[in-house]
């Protein structure tokens, strides 16, 4: 196909060719071209076969607003190719058919439509029911356009960026142009959103003049190169707005350009104030068979032309009700289009310079005239015109229908910020009844359309955003108020909502195929609101988001049901654009924290897991049985990265006080010296956190929570004290200290091998603490505690020397075969000797009298209001609740898996954790069982996943397993 | 054709000055138990009152999973019946529910999520429902698109299958139960909002709506996420429930990929293709209270983010379109139904959470029951709101949850 290479108006590089395969074959485009366009240029009519009718589709609008051109581009399914550049090597396939586009042999379903009205699914397929499994899976495979494979891993490189701007500005036509440089002129931050790969907007392809006689065109690339020039204006062309949320914050995202660096960008802006000027799309003209390759829209037929040289047909007739239409007709023809009739809808108001050019070029044209059929099938070979009543009716012979119905403001950014939308009477269009705050509306979004009126409106809106976000702008918006009113106002539009059909071949949208007579039918059986219209006919819920029957569905139901009276808009919801989950998903971290041992965890042979918000060495043992490692801490001495736990320090004249809140026991007998382990609750008593609390001087505390609430304590503790007044202070230190816990009966030795302080039990017991310096530099806090059930020491030591202190603890292991433990076996040592884990013996219903830590409560100190207290006192009388007991099973060599049930006739419980412990041979573990069970002794039934009838037993025991005395903790 | 159309839910009535009972709310609690009680309970003189239209809240908002894996021995009978209705709500309704019962696949992250899985496979199991742990072989065998490599973020360990689970077409629901419920009498007045709730001598005596006074001796607040605010501000009655906005999204429709409902815990997120061919997928709650069913600008890349991890291929498919509905959640994520006990005559079904969907059909049934009887089914009972007055929560999570800041 020959362009017309010389149009200043231009956006491709005629000179610059691309190759691409379509089915199998290499073909030409060049530089600029879309997919689409380049495809155009190499005669493809047929693009995509639709969804339920499997009919032929072409090209209708050029920005995407149904699936007609979605085609699979290098695997990726549903690409729209029509906006899409066109990238050299590019492989293209076309979708949804059996053959091919042009020769689809599903085609014949066109046929059937009438076995197939509004919600037909619902109605059949399920009687008998035996043949609603096969029925589904043919629905299954007709259902969905593209494909994608299952192993398909997406190319390219997917960037994200957040800027903060004061104005943004959506859509780059004049009216943004003029916007984005009225706003900027106080100095602000200004961000230029545009979705095409250039500026210009409606400007940018028209060669009709300004009041000053500047070719439209000229204005757009004067506007643009002045942006250009603007320092404070950032231009992001080829970017779609797809979603605004509270406060405009405005979303969008980038396609790159080939000298990019990413191949999309995900954007977010946060700016104080926003100017809409996404202009408008068309209305589409419902008609039979009004979506046949051959019928397009006026701005696509225009720009087909003007933008990438290709006359969109040889012979055309127009069916349009709007001044824009016959703009085209007029520069088509000059540009050597054959016209045998414009059939305008409107019986009047038209431009009459433009009915003079018309008349120049004799085209006929016909007044109060509408297409009501398309002939053909493939291509559009004819086209019935008829008078809006449908009295009268004429054949046209053509290859090219240009039809619009009109024009509809492309609102989706006021809806998205909550707009309340309603329906206006002299346009025709569901505008904003009320602007969301800060955010102003400017160009053809506003009804206008005169060039000059379009700028003016820009500037307004450009201003009075700037004004919003802060900026002086003197008398400039009255000014600016003033320019704009003196021009023409928003236009009469054209109301027309259907052509004179019956409709069963008229689609309001192509997406879904759905018919004006799906709608009737959806009507008829009570489905009387869009919103629900929407669901039961599935119209506008396709890939093309409501573009085409955005406008019309309400239009026509308002019509159709005498009841409503005012057309009621649906909702549109983002993203505005279909968006990539790659382009959303941007850089995608992995974000996890590492503790100060991380490292060398790793180079000792860890095996890592993900716990909660860590990564931490859960086995050094490849069988994950960890036999080695527990028995060294049992035996001999082992040591473990405990830097995950929570570490806070409380101080300040009330720091006692808020501990009294939060903790269930008497925080006033915490002792210099010693530590004491206590547990909070929330209000129902459950249990919430446990750790240990050392007292550092007066009203002065260091505290240990679980891993797991490090992050959740300093609000809880804020929380629960918020209407006292307190005077304290709280600090999370838990990034700032690594801890080192060394335990085993050789813990002592090598511990005394690098600090100077008498360990002796005497010395140091027990429960004790105790501050030093090791190399008489590293400040370390260090705990007898004794959780695994051996001598162990934790030690707390500032981040930055926490590998230090375990390089030199490791040195003087050496000697006793010193050897890392890992969180597995702690779990398995701390379960010998029945210490409980937060989540892993207690569940979220779980509380301290449950845990059998209701020693740890002080019920005299009611005037700490200690949370959780109330409920301790009511559960205590209270019967039905899960005890935490030990169990041993009859048969050793066959524990229990942890998640095992407890049951009888019912569920009675379950097994926490249970191993078959080393030190002492036998299969032991904690359970929850319902306290009637809880007595020492009782034979317990155990029911496994997958036991297949066959029931387990085991007995309540006394606890600990291990070391019952503690002598071994205390040595 | 060989249709004819005529209105599904019958034509539009008059709202009368009296009923035996009053519904309020058109969602899928509301439309199914005025179902049962004019169906099995010859109770035919009832009212749903609906503020919008229905299916207007989260019957019209959910992603129709519908599974019989809960966590207690409470609630797995309930939802197992509720699942075996499906075919049978289809047929007695004759309205193509499209069950699809594909199964679901619950993915585990760790150990310790491997080891929660095998106490609700046991629960299941126990209670004759079928459900099964495997490993992430297994897993990738039944969902070829599922990333089991080591380098993701929460690696996958293996997974809950639960065979008899799947997908329903919500729409479907209202629809059908609409249609039924109005087959038998009963008047769905939509656009018509409840504005008070009567009470004298302790006992219901009307409704107060938009469009008049309706006496009635019954009331049945089923008003999903609108329902805690309503029972406070029409009685005085405070629920422990916290009203979280939740989204879903869709992406641009595919050919067959997933044949499975998978979810994952740890990502915070669930993925399942409808008959449309659309992957349609879902986020955690919003983490902070609110009555509104806005979207925001973290979830739909948080979900990008999710999938782009253990559903890989997806990367290469757009999103097309996100929502949000009203999740109300109760502290042990277990729904509130309870009848008769402040004021004789009042009923609430309430707090359903994220979970109201794959419930509707036996809690409808059960509550009708309860309303027409007056006396609460051994079903239902464990579900009372004192439960929460007296600390005892009913374990259907074992995580401490925490949608409000003081618990
Ligand atoms: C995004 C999302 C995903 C979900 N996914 C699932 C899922 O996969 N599986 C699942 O089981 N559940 C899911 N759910 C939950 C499920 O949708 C709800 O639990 C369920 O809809 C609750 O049903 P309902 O009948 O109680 O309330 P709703 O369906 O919400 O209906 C309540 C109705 O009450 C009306 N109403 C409110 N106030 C008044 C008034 N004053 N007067 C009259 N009428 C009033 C509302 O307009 C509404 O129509 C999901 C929810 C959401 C939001």
């Amino acid at each position: 196909m020959n362009r017309l290479n010389q149009l200043p108006t231009l956006r491709i590089t005629p000179s610059e060719k691309l190759s691409l395969n379509y089915r199998g074959k290499t073909v030409q485009g060049v530089a600029g071209d879309t997919v689409a366009t380049a495809l155009f240029a190499n005669g493809v009519r047929v693009f995509a076969r639709s969804l339920k009718y499997h009919r032929p589709r072409g090209l209708y609008s050029l920005d995407g607003e149904c699936s007609n051109t979605c085609m699979d581009v290098n695997g990726v399914p549903n690409v729209r190719t029509e906006n899409t550049l066109l990238k050299d090597g590019m492989v293209v396939r076309e979708q949804n058919v059996k053959g091919s586009a042009d020769r689809d042999w599903l085609a014949f379903i066109d046929k059937l439509d009438w076995m197939m009205p509004a919600g037909f699914y619902y109605k059949t397929m399920h009687k008998p029911a035996a043949i609603w499994p096969v029925a589904m899976k043919q629905i299954r495979k007709a259902a969905g356009i593209g494909v994608i494979s299952a192993d398909y891993q997406m190319k390219g490189q997917y960037d994200e960026m957040f800027i903060k701007a004061e104005v943004t500005v959506i859509g780059g036509g004049a009216a943004g142009m003029t916007a984005a440089l009225a706003a900027a002129e106080s100095g602000q931050r200004v961000v230029l959103l545009e979705s095409r790969p250039h500026l210009g907007g409606c400007f940018d392809y028209r060669v009709s003049t300004t009041a000053e006689g500047t070719p439209l065109y000229e204005r757009a690339r004067d506007l643009a190169e002045k942006v250009k020039l603007t320092g404070n204006i950032r231009v992001f062309k080829h970017t779609s707005m797809v979603g605004a949320y509270n406060n405009n914050l405005i979303t969008a995202f980038q396609v790159g350009k080939a000298s990019d660096t990413f191949t999309e960008r995900y954007i977010e802006i946060r700016s104080d104030s926003v100017v809409v000027a996404t202009g408008c799309i068309e209305r589409p003209l419902i008609f039979d068979h009004n979506e046949r390759p051959g019928v397009m829209q006026v701005g696509c037929a225009h720009r087909m032309a003007r933008t990438y040289g290709l006359l969109p047909g040889s012979e055309a007739v127009f069916s349009v009700g709007h001044d824009l239409g016959l703009e085209a007709a007029v520069d088509l023809f000059d540009l050597g289009l054959k016209i045998n009739c414009v059939a305008d809808i409107r019986e009047d108001g038209q431009n009459p310079e433009l009915m003079l050019a018309l008349a120049e070029r004799k085209i006929p044209v016909l007044k109060g005239w509408v297409a009501a059929k398309a002939h053909g099938c493939k291509k559009v070979e004819k086209v019935t015109l008829s008078t809006v009543e449908g009295t009268v009716k004429r054949q046209f012979p053509c290859d090219l229908l240009v039809a619009s119905a009109g024009l509809t403001p492309v609102t989706g950014p006021f809806i998205l910020a909550q707009a309340k939308m309603g329906y206006d009477s002299h346009t025709g269009y569901f505008l904003p009844t009320e602007l969301p705050e800060k955010m102003f509306p400017a160009g053809r979004i506003t009804g206008v359309n005169h060039p000059g009126a379009i700028e003016a409106s820009g500037r307004l809106a450009g201003l009075k955003a700037a004004a919003a976000a802060g900026a002086d702008v003197g008398k400039t918006v009255a000014e600016a108020e003033k320019a704009a009113s003196v021009l023409p106002g928003p236009e009469r539009g054209c109301k027309l909502v259907t052509a004179p059909v019956k409709g069963r071949k008229s689609f309001i949208c192509f997406d879904e195929d759905t018919t004006i007579k799906n709608i009737k039918q959806a009507i008829e059986m009570g489905f009387d609101v869009p919103e629900l219209i929407k669901r039961f006919t599935s119209a506008g819920t396709g890939p093309g988001q409501g573009g085409i029957p955005g406008h019309n569905l309400p239009l026509f139901v308002a019509k159709y049901t005498a009841s409503i009276s005012t057309p009621v808009p649906t909702t549109v919801r983002p993203p505005l654009v279909p968006t990539f989950l790659a382009t959303y998903a941007g850089y995608n971290h992995h974000m996890f924290k590492h503790t100060p041992l991380h490292d060398s965890q790793i180079a000792d042979g860890g095996i890592f897991r993900n716990i909660g918000v860590w990564q931490r060495a859960r086995y050094f043992s490849a069988d994950f049985d960890c036999r080695e490692e527990i028995l060294n801490v049992r035996n001999n001495v082992g040591m473990l990265d405990g830097s995950t736990l929570g570490k806070f320090r409380i101080h300040g004249p009330d720091a006692l006080k808020a501990l009294q809140r939060v903790y269930v026991s008497d925080m006033s007998k915490v002792k210099e010296g010693r530590i004491k382990y206590s547990a909070m609750c929330n209000d129902d008593g459950c249990v919430i956190d446990d750790g240990v609390v050392v007292k550092l001087g007066e009203n002065d505390y260091y505290f240990t929570t679980s891993t797991g609430r490090a992050g959740q304590t300093v609000e809880w503790i804020r929380y629960h004290t918020r209407f006292d007044g307190w005077d304290f202070s709280l600090v999370n230190l838990t990034d700032a200290m690594g801890v080192i816990n060394i335990s085993g009966p050789n813990a002592r030795k090598v511990l005394s091998k690098v600090v100077d302080i008498d360990l002796s039990s005497e010395a140091f017991p027990f429960s004790g603490y105790r501050e030093f310096l090791i190399k008489d530099a590293v400040f370390v806090r260090a705990m007898r505690l004794g959780f695994v059930g051996e001598l162990s020491y934790e030690l707390h030591v500032p981040s930055s020397y926490t590998q230090a202190v375990w390089d030199l603890l490791k040195e003087a292991g050496a000697e006793f075969g010193i050897r890392n433990f890992g969180v597995e076996a702690q779990n398995v040592l701390r379960m010998e000797k029945c210490h409980v884990i937060l989540g892993s013996e207690s569940e979220q219903r779980t509380n301290l009298l449950d845990l059998g830590l209701g020693f740890l409560w002080d019920r005299k100190k009611a005037d700490a209001k200690t949370v959780g207290a109330v409920a301790l006192r009511q559960a205590e009388k209270d019967a039905g609740r899960l005890k935490l007991v030990g169990i041993r099973m009859e048969d050793d060599d066959r524990p229990a898996r942890d998640g095992a049930l407890i049951v009888d006739n019912n569920v009675r419980g379950y097994v926490a954790t249970m191993r078959k412990s080393f030190t002492t041979g036998q299969a032991v573990g904690m359970a929850l069982v319902e306290s009637q069970l809880a007595d020492i002794g009782t034979r317990i039934e155990i029911f496994e996943d997958e036991c297949n009838g066959v029931r387990l037993y085991a007995r309540v025991v006394a606890t600990p397993f291990y070391d019952p005395k503690g002598e071994r903790m205390k040595s | 054709m060989f249709w004819k159309s005529k209105p599904l839910w019958g034509n539009k009535t008059r709202l009368k000055s009296s009923y035996d009972a009053v519904i309020i709310g058109g969602g899928l609690h509301g439309l199914a138990t005025a179902y049962y009680l004019a169906k099995e309970h010859g109770l035919t003189d009832v009212a749903i009152i609906e503020k919008r239209f229905i299916g207007f809240g989260g019957a019209g908002r959910n992603t129709a999973i519908v599974r019989a894996n809960q966590r207690t021995q409470y609630n797995v009978p309930l939802y197992k019946e509720a699942l075996d209705l499906w075919p049978v709500l289809t047929k007695e309704l004759d309205y193509n529910l499209m069950f699809n019962n594909c199964g679901n696949l619950n993915l585990m992250h760790s150990e310790a999520a491997m080891k929660a899985a095998r106490m609700t496979i046991a629960t299941a199991q126990f209670h004759g429902v079928e459900s099964h742990l495997i490993d992430a072989k297994q897993a990738k065998e039944l969902v070829p698109a599922l990333n089991i490599s080591e380098d993701i973020t929460f690696p996958i360990h293996g997974a809950m299958f639960h065979p008899p689970g799947g997908i329903v077409r919500h729409d479907a629901v209202v629809w059908g139960l609409a249609k039924g419920a109005a087959k038998h009498g009963v008047d769905i007045h939509q656009h018509t909002e409840a504005t008070a709730i009567h009470t004298e001598g302790g006992k219901i005596t009307g409704v107060e709506t938009s469009r008049g006074r309706i006496h009635t001796p019954r009331v049945l607040v089923s008003a999903g996420g609108y329902s805690a605010g309503l029972i406070y501000h029409m009685l005085g009655i405070k629920l422990p429930i916290a009203v979280l906005t939740i989204q879903a999204m869709v992406t641009q429709p595919l050919k067959p990929l997933l044949d499975h409902v998978v979810s994952s815990g740890a990502y915070h997120c669930y993925a399942n293709q409808t008959l449309k061919g659309e992957i349609a997928t879902g986020a955690h709650m919003d983490q902070w209270p609110n009555y509104t069913t806005q979207n925001t600008a973290h979830y739909i890349k948080h979900q990008a983010e999710a999938l782009s991890d253990w559903l890989p291929c997806l990367r290469g498919v757009k999103f097309m379109r996100i929502w949000g509905g009203l999740a109300d959640m109760t502290p042990d994520m277990a729904p509130i139904m309870d009848g008769n006990d402040h004021y004789e005559g009042f009923y609430m079904d309430c707090g359903w959470g994220y979970f109201g969907f794959k419930s509707c059909s036996a809690v409808g049934k059960y509550m009708a029951q309860y309303m027409a009887s007056g006396h609460c089914p051994d079903m239902l009972k464990p579900f009372n709101l004192r439960r929460y007055e007296n600390h005892q929560l009913m374990g259907e999570t074992a995580e401490l949850v925490s949608y409000t800041p003081n618990n």
